[in-house]
């Protein structure tokens, strides 16, 4: 078999050609031909609904009335959950006692 | 230089493997070749991991929708042909990459099925040289043919042809060594004789002219 190509390409004759602007308006264009033919998108999705939250743990904590109600109000004022003022509870108990 | 976008919503027609043999012809004769992978199965991308690649050929992988447009124009510089191969389904990807193209290849097996889901590439083309006021050229070229041709794929071409659509002569014909590039990688003349390595070589290398052809003749124009 002979390595010699039967053709060459002459790499300086052929230029990058135009093909106009690609802004966000030209792409909407190019997607509505394409809806129209039925080439829709297609790409992989993301997950849908909210991420897992990392405060999967539990804790079981029954307290007197009046503190829940506290507790409840606080965090609701904070925007946080009933668990973010337990573990900030928790942090200062270890501190208080070298944990 | 050229942006050659290799689409038909038809998985199976050949797609692939024309990027290939059309990517490894035209490297042998000079260019510098750059393949976009589109595919999610990856094709080209598995190829290019069997051996290393041909000289003057790079081939990027993973090409998404949200990238395709800015990863074309990115490479679609002077001194280098992009080839870009698609997902065999109509999706957005594929009519992003035909807008940004010099000439779309529609591989075809000579079947009613195969015409009949390739026609809807050809319409779309028609669809975005509107939206877009340019003229996108493209053609058809028949892949895995016999050397006996078919009444059916007599009559596919001829209902084509009527339609004005290109049809790429000569078709790429059912090869051993076609197919065997996604076994050893690299290009025809570097792997193992696969059945007549002349008549694929020819085969391969006559299709490359004739796209090569209608390159220069846009050139011209």
């Amino acid at each position: 078999m002979s390595d010699k190509p039967a053709f060459s390409v002459n790499v300086g004759g052929l230029k990058s050609r135009s093909k106009g602007t690609a802004t966000a308006r030209d792409v909407e264009k190019i997607d509505r031909a394409g809806d129209a033919h039925g080439f829709v998108d297609r790409s992989p999705k993301k997950k849908r609904g909210r991420p897992a939250s990392p405060r999967t743990g539990q804790v079981h904590a029954k307290v007197l009335p009046e503190y829940s109600e506290e507790i409840a109000a606080e965090a609701t004022r904070r925007g946080v959950t009933q668990g973010v003022l337990i573990e900030e509870a928790w942090q200062l108990y270890r501190e208080k006692h070298g944990l | 230089m050229p942006v050659i976008v290799i689409a038909s919503p038809k998985g199976g027609a050949g797609k692939s493997t024309t990027a290939v043999l059309l990517g490894t012809e035209l490297a042998h004769a000079g260019a510098d070749v750059t393949m976009l992978d589109c595919d999610p199965n990856g094709s080209v991308t598995l190829w290019s991991e069997r051996a290393p690649l041909p000289p003057r050929i790079r081939v990027l992988s993973d090409v998404d929708e949200a990238g395709i447009i800015k990863t074309i124009r990115t490479h679609d510089t002077d001194g280098s042909v992009v080839i870009v191969d698609l997902e065999g389904v109509a999706s957005r990807l594929v009519s992003r990459a035909i807008s940004q193209a010099d000439l779309v290849i529609t591989p075809m097996r000579a079947t009613t099925l195969d015409a009949t889901i390739g026609v809807r590439a050809l319409s779309l083309i028609g669809e975005e040289e509107e939206a877009l006021g340019r003229d996108i050229r493209h053609a058809v070229v028949f892949t895995m043919t016999r050397a006996i041709r078919s009444k059916q794929h007599t009559g596919i071409e001829e209902s084509l042809k009527e339609q004005g659509v290109d049809i790429i002569e000569p078709a790429l014909m059912e090869r051993a060594a076609f197919s065997a590039l996604f076994e050893f990688g690299g290009d025809l003349r570097g792997m193992p004789a696969q059945g007549r390595m002349e008549g694929a070589l020819q085969n391969a290398s006559e299709f490359a002219q004739a796209v090569y052809a209608r390159l220069s003749a846009e050139e011209a124009a």
